[in-house]
């Protein structure tokens, strides 16, 4: 192109022309993943995950998933991974959007559960765990907030009494996503009866089966029972359940919240599979309709272009090395916002069709229930009124007023 | 595509902008818009520091980096409210001179000997002409020496940014290579700009009390401030991105100096807004140094195609179908 190119060479970049900025051993990952994606991904769309026959079907591809060692391709080997890097775990997840594939019913165990799980589990817990979570056998809801701890979810009143090598729970757990159908979930509980706040918490991972637990499912403003209420009657948990030490549940916490905010949950090919949808979907509509959403579709590709250099470049971070901190808070309103950005462009482009448009299944084009699932983005894993708490505070150095 | 910063990279904007903040304080940026202009002495710290010959080929004397470095300077230029000539002269011209053949020119400007102020067709004026040798981007060859009679009749009027004299000029040719180099660098101005302004608005957030306590305490102000936070946080990588795939020739590199002239453009707009909000009537005044910053932003958002030509140029390759778009195309 152009006359300035860099008179130096240059180890970190292709040579000066070449298109692919992948290396052929990633190019050829990319063409694996495609191919496999391409005979395994179902037809039609799955129904929704949030209603019980949905949650069935998406299970069963997180089995087919795992028939082809795709179930967490970051993940080592003897846990049903590939041992791959990030950026072969970000080529998937492109092929994985790219290719109309469902949402993963296992997202939760595998994007959360599982890292904390790699980082402070022990032995014996990475054997029981993550293969069965890779393999799509087990499902992992989460379970964190309760009535009385929302946003301050230090509030924790939920109890684990420890009763010899068991911890008996009590109490309530709130809002917990998948709960209605899954078979395990992880959360916080206060084992020691006398401390506050973010102390004497313990991080335990519960059978949904064990006697004592009660789930009651919520049913959402669209209708489904995405997420339910937990109650604990006096339920036994083995020690060997637990996540790190007694008490040290707070940290691990924080660590999942990282995970879940910053980089494993939402990967970027999803929201720019978004934007490509979005922009078929104006390049379909009438010249009236294209004019009065013009701004917010092109956004809605700036944005997703945005997000995906920016995670490419954590993720080459991290593999050096490096962590992500508060900055996890920064992608988690940067993402939260544009997905519902784009989805409200999408209904406003169809007009007063939109109102038809909802399908009651996973459907990609089915916007209306893009846009009521992207509303709950800026909500769960930690309110964007709370990350924008923290990167005030951690990192522009804003005084904390108010805060526990 | 290792979209990471190398140490060496890094070492250099954390250089340039020590340098800054030594040298050129807003105590001098004051003093040059009332005393009228003398840059002499910060122009040869540039050239003493190498960075008038950053990019311009080894073998011109100068240091042979790329558009990636050049912007990275350039961040440091904008959050220090740098005068632009280093940008003009050190960052946009001396490489594309030097692929023109024009190797003494390069050379000279890599020994700080010349100065080059450049036209474009976008724009209705050229700036700091008064302080160039030669014109890029004018006459009929695109490269004319200042004191050509092509110069005779332009008188300097006073822009929105004291730091910056224009010359009213609408001969300047349409040089796609120039206007793509040009736009990146303001993309990285900007971005430093943005970066600048959120950091004034904290500092004063952090001291000036109300009610009792910092004012930076408060959530309006805390969410604002990180709202702006998250826009300036990813206009960065689209930047570096742009710079990047200039330094590839990629195909689609306008397409990213575009996308990233309008994500660093409206987080600096944004970042002005917020960033006098949070000052209150402090940030009205002459006193508080924001309005510097302000006012180099309005100018630049206008300059070097403006926000309507980067739409534009953004939507003919995105809703023509022109180009693939979606997860698998992430560089393109």
């Amino acid at each position: 192109m152009r006359s300035s190119k860099p008179a130096a060479p240059r180890s970190i970049d292709p040579e000066p022309g070449v298109i692919s900025a992948f290396t052929k051993e990633q190019d050829a990952f990319r063409e694996e993943v495609r191919v496999w994606m391409r005979a395994h991904v179902p037809e039609r769309p799955l129904e929704t995950l949030e209603g019980p026959q949905g949650f069935e079907q998406h299970v069963a591809w997180e089995r087919t998933l795992a028939s082809g060692r795709w179930g967490m391709v970051t993940w080592p080997e003897e846990y049903g991974g590939r041992g791959l890097d990030l950026i072969r775990w970000l080529i998937f997840e492109e092929e994985y959007w790219a290719a109309g594939a469902p949402a993963r019913a296992n997202q939760n165990g595998v994007f959360l559960l599982g890292p904390t799980i790699m980082e402070y589990g022990a032995a014996e817990q990475k054997a029981r765990f993550l293969g069965p979570m890779a393999r799509g056998e087990v499902i992992c809801a989460q379970a964190w907030s309760e009535p009385g701890a929302g946003s301050d979810m230090a509030a924790i009143t939920s109890k684990a009494r420890r009763d010899g090598d068991h911890y008996v729970l009590s109490g309530q757990k709130t809002w917990s996503s998948r709960a209605a159908y899954a078979d395990w979930a992880f959360g916080l509980f206060r084992s020691d009866p006398a401390s506050s706040r973010h102390r004497g918490l313990t991080f335990l991972l519960f059978d949904l089966s064990s006697p004592g637990v009660t789930r009651r499912p919520i049913r959402q403003l669209h209708g489904e029972t995405g997420f339910a209420e937990i109650f604990f009657d006096d339920v036994r948990v083995p020690i060997e359940n637990r996540i790190g030490g007694e008490g040290e549940g707070w940290s691990i916490a924080m660590a999942t919240a990282g995970f879940e905010r910053g980089l494993m949950l939402r990967s970027p090919g999803r929201f720019q599979a978004t934007a490509a949808r979005l922009v078929g979907l104006w390049r379909a509509s009438s010249p009236s309709a294209q004019a009065a959403t013009k701004d917010a579709v092109r956004a809605a590709w700036m944005s997703s272009q945005a997000y995906a250099y920016a995670t490419y470049e954590i993720a080459q971070r991290i593999m050096a090395g490096g962590k992500i901190g508060a900055e996890a808070s920064v992608n988690k309103i940067f993402w939260s916002e544009m997905d519902r950005a784009m989805h409200r462009a999408a209904m406003h482009l169809q007009g007063a069709s939109a109102e038809l448009s909802r399908t009651g299944a996973g459907d990609a084009n089915a916007w209306l229930d893009g846009y009521v699932f992207s509303l709950s983005g800026p909500i769960y894993a930690g309110s964007n009124e709370i990350q924008r708490n923290i990167v005030a505070e951690r990192l522009l150095d804003l005084p904390r007023v108010g805060a526990g | 595509m290792d979209l990471r910063i190398t140490d060496d990279q890094a070492a250099l904007a954390a250089g340039v902008r020590a340098f800054f903040e030594a040298e050129l304080p807003s105590s001098r940026l004051r003093k040059r818009t009332e005393g009228g202009a003398d840059d002499s002495a910060l122009w040869h710290a540039y050239v003493a520091m190498g960075l008038t010959g950053l990019c311009a080929p080894e073998r011109l004397g100068g240091l042979g980096m790329g558009a990636l470095e050049a912007a990275l300077v350039a961040i440091e230029c904008g959050r220090a409210c740098a005068p632009g000539a280093l940008v003009d002269t050190g960052l946009t011209a001396a490489p594309l001179l030097a692929a023109r053949g024009e190797d003494a020119l390069t050379a000279a400007i890599a020994r700080g000997d010349a100065i080059v102020a450049l036209a474009h067709a976008r724009n209705p004026w050229i700036a700091d002409l008064d302080g160039a040798t030669m014109v890029l981007g004018a006459g009929e060859t695109g490269l004319a020496p200042r004191d050509a009679a092509l110069f005779d009749a332009v008188a300097a009027s006073a822009g929105i940014d004291p730091n910056r004299r224009l010359f009213a000029f609408a001969g300047g040719r349409d040089d796609a290579a120039l206007l793509d180099r040009r736009a990146l660098m303001a993309a990285a101005e900007l971005l430093g700009l943005a970066e600048a302004m959120v950091d004034q608005a904290c500092a004063y957030a952090r001291t000036r009390t109300q009610f009792g306590q910092p004012i930076g305490g408060f959530q309006a102000i805390k969410h604002a401030l990180a709202t702006i936070k998250v826009a300036v946080d990813f206009a960065r990588p689209v930047v570096l991105r742009a710079a990047r795939a200039l330094d590839l020739a990629a195909p689609n590199a306008p397409l990213c100096i575009s996308h990233a002239k309008i994500a660093a453009g409206d987080a600096a707009w944004a970042a002005a807004e917020t960033a006098i909000q949070v000052h209150g009537a402090m940030g009205y005044t002459y006193e508080v140094d924001l309005h510097f910053w302000m006012k180099r932003t309005w100018a630049l958002v206008g300059a070097w195609g403006d926000r309507a030509f980067h739409l534009d140029r953004i939507d003919e390759t995105l809703f023509s179908g022109a180009a693939p778009i979606g997860p698998t195309r992430t560089f393109g």
